[in-house]
């Protein structure tokens, strides 16, 4: 069965999401969510709450794990880090994302 | 559970309290910061839902949600769950009580230690044509000292003795067994002890070992029984113990075990009858086919001059027992699955049908952000709930039908294993329904969870439904299920002729108005001929006179009751070819015996008083020995004698031919057979009485006793049965199995209409605008009439033509349990076709002339 439109966005989503803690290390919904607006912009993120069904997700899959901690103003947050798994995913997608779209490149230029 | 939540609402309030912080630093008001806040996290419910759908619940509160949702459906649709359930209960419950029985004639482990290991021994006497024919002393004893497949090998042979004292005499099936027999078998006595090797000894003091049900009916269960005297036969015996109440071993009946004492004169004087049954031990490591090659190879080596026969057929105890009924357990059981494959296409049918009439639920509820594997779930859940409720009350009704259905077992298996509630029952019947449940369940609900929302929520609800796939689906399943219907029914039917023909064939005597009893005469009382001919002449005298009575005789076996009673047979000027002897059924009568039984005389004379002792020895035969012994010859005035012509046996000349009798059974072909006077001859003592009369046979059984008493006072009346009785006896399995596949057949044929029906209707509720529009403009009601019920017609027809193939291929596994009946016999499959028509031309007619009857203007309007 193919995947369904809001599948592969999710699929995306989660892509950001990891790629998002591998860059700036472990980070709270809020923060993940603001990077990832300010890249995509509206496109991926209907609105900020939408970030934690992705949250759930990956934590389902064991590619992210959670804990509460304290946020640089002294709040009171949960943070979130890629576990050894989550790493592995995110460098497999990252290379199966670069192989299409050298692919697509030599297509588009015939 | 609410401890997930609350940490995801303290989650989402500590992201709503960092969020505004940014619209504050860009230095808008705290007001206008939350707002804006707010608006960009999102609206708090809806995340809360799909966070509560994302992580999804624990699978209790799935299944209970579920179960509940299923709850409300089927209330809100109560016939069609009530159709459903009971097409389910009675799929399910004839599948577990068929099971039932199955299980308890083929897999129940037989009452012996590790039955496993047990077998019977037959000698192959293929030659004459006993190709398992019972044993003869002289080669039990070969057998049992020369083998080395076996750890034991016992012999029983079925006797009777009159119990004398304490009481009425009373007649008591034995059997005579070696000394090893119950240790061969494994088994135990309830009380005292069974036999050791001392008892066996020619000469020692005789003892016997009771059964439970003689123990409790004529001793009281009083535990003081062992070491009484008992008087059998005028003989008596010390009660040595008593065997458990499940105890027997392939006769039910047997009240008595005593030891065999056989000297070795015995055994060669009677080195030629075959009167043993042997059932033997393996030893460890030893299969049953490795013993029959072993056995096969010592037959050769041990075979001589005059015993070319000692090669032993190895046959293990669970066939022996369960071999006759298998095949038609078989039968029944693929009937029975048949049947429960056709409701659940009937019910997949039903649900798909009311899976369209909801993509409007359905689409709202995965708009809603439902995932659709929890529809799926949802949606196998009702199923499996419907499937197990009607598992459930059709585990009641196989309970029911377990006493009724019980006259399937075959003798042989004991009484303590009868069927009854008990784990792979409950088991089975469990695990049929979750298949149940998830065979019908799974297409609907994959096909209800592909709903696309716009496109069905566009079209308002369900009355369009859902396009030309759903049609095919369900096209497909109503010629499975008309397929499925015409296998059973053609099973059916070709059983219900042949049990027609078993049962109203001539069974070459006439039942009605005959009572039947046994008067076993008692040694060595009557050792004389003379003494026993005198006791039958004074009885036969006596009862003859009795008021109502037409005839009475005497006879060795009754029909129907072959018992054994075989004899070699050498015949007058014919050479004996030692590959092909002649064997026949002896049987020694009194002249009345013949008008007694209604058998039909043919050629010559029937046997009369005056062939007496002193005469010229005479006999009558059956067509079917005429036709053997003296083919196109007349047998009449020619001669013959028992034995191999070296044998003294005295010359009888046959003067006259009846019709043949069924002897073994009604569908066991016919014998040759040969009756004697009892003036006339010393063997075989007839033990049976016959008494034919003008009213109800059973009325006469006190007056009858009365005269037998007063000829001899200690002559035990046993067996008394109508003979009508014992006829229906005979078929009875038949009748059972065949009453049960016809059942089938009748429930399947109904499922399979209603599967048309239901169907059709729908199809006629989806085209209502377009029937409506062509009557509108003019079409006439026949015409719409046609073109519905052509649609119908079309599935039927290729529903029928699958099912009579599959038919003619299945029935050859019927071959075996037909009678006078070919598996592809046309008559049968004439009356199928008929059948199955005038059903589905029924049930396509209903719906279309509802279509018929379309007000043009209201369907067109309807919506």
């Amino acid at each position: 069965m193919a995947e369904t439109k809001s599948e592969v966005l999710q699929g995306t989503l989660d892509l950001m999401v990891l790629k998002t803690l591998q860059a700036l290390g472990p980070l709270h919904g809020y923060g993940i969510a603001r990077r990832i607006e300010q890249i995509s912009g509206q496109v991926l993120l209907l609105n900020q709450g939408t970030i934690y069904a992705s949250l759930v997700r990956l934590l389902q899959k064991g590619w992210i794990t959670a804990a509460w901690g304290t946020s640089d103003n002294n709040r009171k947050a949960k943070f979130y880090s890629l576990t050894g798994n989550g790493r592995k995913q995110l460098r497999e997608e990252t290379e199966n994302w670069e192989r299409i779209a050298a692919v697509m490149g030599r297509v588009l230029q015939l | 559970m609410r401890r997930l939540e609350r940490d995801f609402a303290e989650e989402l309030e500590s992201h709503a309290v960092m969020l505004p912080e940014e619209y504050l630093q860009r230095g808008l008001a705290p007001e206008q910061a939350r707002r804006e806040a707010m608006l960009r996290l999102g609206g708090m419910a809806q995340l809360r839902e799909s966070y509560r759908e994302q992580r999804g619940l624990p699978l209790l509160d799935r299944i209970r949600q579920d179960l509940r949702y299923a709850l409300r459906m089927f209330r809100k649709s109560p016939g069609f769950t009530l159709f459903a359930g009971a097409a389910l209960a009675l799929g399910i419950g004839g599948t577990s009580a068929v099971f039932n029985i199955a299980d308890a004639v083929l897999l129940r482990p037989l009452p012996y230690r590790e039955p496993s290991r047990l077998v019977m021994l037959w000698q192959d006497d293929t030659a004459y044509g006993f190709p398992r024919n019972n044993v003869s002393p002289v080669a039990f004893e070969l057998w049992q000292k020369r083998n080395q497949a076996f750890q034991g090998v016992a012999a029983l042979t079925h006797t009777s003795f009159n119990l004398l004292g304490q009481g009425a005499p009373e007649y008591l099936h034995a059997d005579t067994v070696t000394a090893n027999f119950f240790s061969v078998l494994g088994v135990m006595p309830a009380l005292g002890r069974a036999f050791t090797a001392d008892d066996g000894r020619p000469g020692a003091p005789p003892a016997a070992v009771l059964s439970y049900g003689l123990w409790v009916r004529r001793f009281g269960a009083q535990p003081q029984v062992v070491g009484q005297r008992l008087l059998l036969n005028g003989a008596k015996y010390t009660v040595a113990g008593v065997m458990p109440r499940e105890f027997q071993f392939l006769a039910p009946d047997v009240d008595l075990w005593v030891p065999a004492q056989w000297t070795s004169d015995y055994i060669e004087a009677r080195k030629t009858d075959h009167f043993l049954t042997v059932v033997a031990r393996l030893r460890a490591g030893i299969s049953a086919q490795r013993a029959g090659v072993a056995m096969s190879l010592l037959g050769r080596q041990l075979a001589t001059a005059d015993m070319s026969d000692l090669t032993a057929v190895v046959v293990p105890l669970r066939e022996q027992v369960a071999g006759d009924v298998r095949p038609a357990l078989l039968v029944l059981l693929g009937a029975v699955a048949l049947l429960l494959l056709i409701a659940c296409a009937n019910i997949a049918n039903l649900l798909l049908a009311r899976g369209s009439a909801r993509t409007a639920e359905l689409a709202v509820r995965l708009a809603l952000g439902a995932s659709r594997k929890r529809v799926i779930e949802q949606m196998l859940a009702e199923s499996l709930l419907l499937s197990c409720a009607g598992g459930v009350v059709g585990l009641g009704l196989a309970v029911l039908a377990t006493g009724f259905l019980g006259q399937l077992i075959p003798p042989g298996i004991s009484e303590g294993g009868a069927p009854s509630v008990n784990g792979p029952l409950l088991i089975f019947a469990a695990g049929v329904s979750i298949a149940t449940g998830i065979l019908f369940g799974t297409l609907p609900a994959w096909r209800g969870a592909k709903v696309e929302l716009v496109t069905s929520l566009k079209q308002g609800g369900g009355r369009s439904g859902v396009g030309a796939g759903g049609q095919r689906v369900r096209g497909v399943l109503v010629v499975t299920e008309v397929a499925l219907a015409v296998v059973l029914l053609a099973g059916a039917t070709l059983m219900i002729r042949s049990f027609g023909k078993l049962y109203h064939q001539d069974p070459g005597f006439r039942a009605e108005h005959v009572l039947t009893l046994q008067t076993r005469l008692q040694y060595p009382k009557y050792q004389s001929m003379a003494r026993r001919s005198e006791f039958y002449r004074e009885v036969l005298q006596r009862v003859e006179s009795l008021p109502g009575v037409v005839a009475a005789g005497y006879t060795t076996y009754l029909p129907l009751a072959d018992e054994g009673g075989g004899s070699l047979v050498t015949v007058e000027n014919h050479p004996v070819d030692p590959r092909h002897l002649l064997i026949a059924n002896v049987r020694v009568v009194s002249p009345d015996y013949f008008r007694a039984v209604g058998m039909t005389l043919r050629r010559g004379r029937l046997l009369d008083r005056s062939d007496g002792a002193d005469s010229l020895k005479v006999a009558v035969i059956n067509q079917n020995m005429a036709r053997a012994y003296w083919p196109g010859e007349n047998p009449l005035g020619r001669r013959f004698k028992r034995g191999l012509p070296q044998l003294d046996s005295s010359w009888y000349t046959v003067a006259g031919v009846v019709a043949d009798m069924r002897q073994g059974g009604m569908d066991v072909p016919v014998r040759p057979e040969a009756y004697f006077s009892f003036e006339q001859a010393d063997f075989f003592p007839p033990d049976s009485l016959a008494v034919r009369t003008t009213r109800d046979p059973l009325s006469v059984t006190e007056e009858v006793r009365r005269q037998i008493w007063a000829v001899d006072r200690e002559e035990p009346v046993a067996a008394v049965m109508p003979l009508q009785e014992m006829v229906d006896r005979s078929v009875a399995p038949a009748r059972l199995q065949t009453g049960l596949l016809g059942g089938f057949a009748a429930i399947a044929l109904l499922l399979a209409a209603l599967g048309i029906y239901a169907v059709l209707s729908f199809l006629v509720a989806q085209r209502t605008q377009e029937l409506g529009l062509r009557l509108a403009l003019g079409a006439r009601p026949a015409q719409v009439l046609r073109t519905v019920m052509a649609q119908g017609l079309k599935l039927y027809l290729l529903g029928l033509a699958i099912g009579i193939a599959a038919a003619l291929a299945l029935s050859r596994f019927l071959t075996h349990l037909l009678f006078g009946v070919s598996a592809a016999d046309p008559l049968s499959y004439a009356t199928v076709i008929v059948l199955m028509a005038s059903v589905a031309v029924l049930a396509c007619y209903l719906p279309a002339r509802r279509a018929m009857r379309f007000d043009p203007m209201a369907a067109l309007r309807y919506e």
